[in-house]
């Protein structure tokens, strides 16, 4: 039994993760079923440092470095339990982890409205996080409502329409066409147009 | 049999949490229904794991404190069976969805019928684009059309051809502004695919290219 013995010096950073797997496997059973905090020592000693280095060319910056190492510890002390050796080392399983806490760290920094996250896309920890919004629901105009609306323009309207967006004319030819002003298919084609964005407006 | 897959190199993009999300969720999916590219994930995560946590960078002071902080917190919870119901329903039948877009399930919205035998239903899935489940009945077509940006697709169930390929269950493609296709299926059962689009589809031909004007109205 290995612990009660100076585990940190037994590991030293030069060791490489693939030649102490079996035991940091065997450290992640003890603090799964034990809590045992001699263990997690260990790890934390032998994987903090490689995952701050990792860190801080990810995230550029040492803050969030931190965030990121600390996260991710976090996450081997209360879900040890969910490692499973025959999936992979723990070296890899850790990496998963923090590879995860990263896409979520910079999907928050971003401006847009993301709503996917590591958890639906790496089933790593497969925690279950409660979100029901709501869903909004889009216009959806399909092709039936939208003929159904384009047989109800007048007639004119309808015309150059058809000539425009289905037969695929220009506006000068459908204006030599009809013999009518360029200005006139113009406004015409606007008319419809807005006719048509009104109608699938009021469509719901 | 599937036949489309991710190639090396977006499945390593993928791994390395570098991918964006869209195409992210796609993969995943893919690889939820994969097993060539499950066994293929998990050895490209393992040479990322090496790379990426080869060398050391010595704790700093502000780390003291933070391995005793981590080993105060209480053990997580063994981690609860998805809620979501696994399945989606269309008119009395159920098809299983991948571990990928069981999360969705609660984000979809009802189904609307597109044309003809076509059938869709909205995914919100945020600003980064527009997803949909779409079901193609036995003979049911999507009008010919080009794409402005990015078309995305996983084949959930059943098949259909393009008139580029053949696809099956589990296939996963990549079209844009390139490629010019008219999805239909003739499978007995039909097809559902879940797509995203990161711009509008642009109709080529008939009384579809009405929707081209219209298409910021349904492409929000």
């Amino acid at each position: 039994m290995l612990v009660g013995m100076s585990l940190e010096a037994k590991f030293k950073n030069t060791i490489r993760p693939k030649e102490c797997a079996e035991d940091m496997s065997q450290y992640l059973s003890f603090v799964a079923s034990e809590r045992c905090k001699q263990s997690f020592s260990t790890l934390f000693s032998y994987f903090a440092p490689r995952l701050r280095s990792y860190a801080i060319k990810q995230m550029g910056n040492e803050a969030l470095a931190m965030e990121l190492v600390q996260d991710t510890m976090s996450n081997v002390w209360q879900k040890a339990h969910l490692f499973n050796a025959e999936k992979g080392s723990p070296s890899t399983w850790i990496f998963t982890i923090a590879r995860n806490i990263r896409f979520d760290m910079l999907r928050k920094q971003s401006k847009r409205k993301e709503d996917i996250c590591a958890d639906d896309l790496w089933a790593v920890l497969c925690e279950q996080t409660a979100d029901s919004n709501e869903v909004s629901m889009d216009h959806q105009a399909t092709v039936n409502e939208i003929e159904y609306m384009f047989e109800r323009l007048p007639g004119k309207q309808k015309l150059v329409i058809e000539a425009i967006y289905i037969e695929g004319k220009s506006q000068q030819e459908v204006a030599d066409e009809l013999c009518i002003p360029l200005g006139t298919v113009k406004s015409r084609t606007r008319l419809a147009l807005q006719r048509l964005t009104e109608m699938l407006k009021d469509y719901d | 049999m599937i036949s489309f897959h991710p190639s090396l190199e977006q499945l390593e993009i993928f791994s390395a949490g570098n991918c964006e999300s869209t195409l992210a969720l796609m993969l995943s999916a893919h690889i939820d229904m994969c097993a060539q590219c499950q066994t293929a994930t998990r050895s490209i995560q393992a040479v990322l794991a090496i790379d990426a946590l080869c060398q050391t960078s010595p704790l700093t002071d502000k780390y003291a404190n933070m391995m005793s902080d981590i080993t105060l917190l209480p053990v997580a919870e063994s981690p609860v069976a998805k809620s979501e119901a696994s399945s989606l329903e269309l008119d009395g039948r159920h098809f299983a969805l991948p571990r990928a877009l069981r999360g969705y399930q609660n984000k979809t919205g009802n189904w609307s019928r597109l044309a003809g035998k076509l059938w869709q239903a909205p995914v919100d899935i945020g600003d980064v684009g527009k997803a949909t489940f779409i079901y193609m009945e036995k003979g049911g077509k999507v009008p010919e059309h080009t794409h402005k940006g990015r078309e995305l697709t996983l084949v959930l169930d059943g098949q259909y051809s393009d008139g580029l390929a053949e696809y099956d269950c589990g296939d996963f493609t990549l079209m844009d502004a390139k490629n010019k296709h008219l999805p239909h299926s003739e499978a007995e059962e039909g097809c559902l695919v879940f797509t995203i689009v990161d711009k509008p589809l642009h109709f080529t031909s008939g009384i579809a290219r009405l929707l081209n004007p219209f298409s910021q109205l349904f492409f929000k």
